[in-house]
């Protein structure tokens, strides 16, 4: 590729990140606030791909997109069922909170100039088949408290949220 | 930079969104999009600096890892928000002041 179309392609997943991202963080509508955040999502799956982690994107898609969005939008549903139309948002110290969020994002801005430097184009990434050769060895200890975790969280849902049968 | 700005954009942007939020919903979508942004400047280090070390393969590993952690995360708070809401017929901050001490 080009350095044109890449620095192009680098500069739309980023408008798209921000964008979404921003949605999420400034609009009054719940329903649009699960879209921005399914944008930033596919944005971000859309990075991934980019540094050349297609296993990656793929998983970014599966899990987010597919699997904690719905179970946004399953929430936003079922618990503002009762209200009519569409539920408003509202905010509060705003002020102080732009001071706070923009002057910790300069100072972490700041404090990453060195890695920035590093910063180049797309390394070789190594492909699912290296991907579960790590996983399943080096990583393994991980691997398998990350699905301990997920079963935990799955028996503490079922728990929490499906409780009280009248 | 670009990438760090990006993603130093990302956390702000999320963090504001945690703290300007009444909705405990808006809060959990906040904080999904402020995990965003280290894990996009992991994933592009990763990649980046990878000299024959694995880091590459290392990063993939570790941003795996991330999305399971962040699926459970959103999973357990939006059951609580559910039962929550189910009970107190609300999901705003101010109307949740029930164990208040």
């Amino acid at each position: 590729m080009s350095a044109v179309v890449t620095n192009g392609l680098f500069w739309l997943l980023a408008l798209g990140a921000l964008v979404g991202a921003g949605t999420v963080a400034l609009t009054r509508d719940v329903m649009r606030m699960a879209l921005g955040l399914g944008v930033m999502l596919l944005s971000l799956a859309g990075f991934f791909a980019y540094y050349g982690f297609g296993f990656l994107a793929l998983a970014e898609v599966f899990v987010y997109v597919g699997g904690v969005l719905i179970l946004f939008l399953f929430a936003i549903m079922l618990v503002h069922r009762t209200t009519a139309g569409r539920p408003e948002l509202e905010s509060r110290n705003r002020v102080a909170s732009i001071a706070a969020a923009a002057g910790l994002s300069a100072l972490l801005a700041f404090m990453l100039q060195p890695a920035g430097s590093l910063l180049g184009g797309a390394g070789s990434a190594g492909g699912p088949a290296a991907l579960s050769r790590l996983l399943l060895g080096p990583m393994l200890i991980v691997f398998e408290a990350a699905g301990a975790l997920l079963l935990i969280a799955l028996v503490a849902v079922v728990v929490v949220g499906g409780g009280e049968r009248e | 930079m670009s990438l760090v700005l990006v993603s130093c954009a990302l956390f702000g942007l999320g963090l504001y969104g945690t703290l300007v939020r009444r909705d405990i919903i808006g809060i959990l979508a906040s904080i999904e999009v402020m995990l965003g942004g280290p894990q996009l400047l992991l994933v592009g280090l990763g990649a980046s600096i990878d000299h024959g070390a694995g880091s590459a393969l290392n990063a993939q590993g570790i941003a795996l890892v991330i999305i399971v952690v962040a699926a459970a995360e959103a999973a357990v708070g939006l059951a609580l928000v559910v039962a929550v809401a189910r009970r107190t017929r609300s999901t705003r901050l101010d109307d949740l002041t029930e164990v208040k001490g």
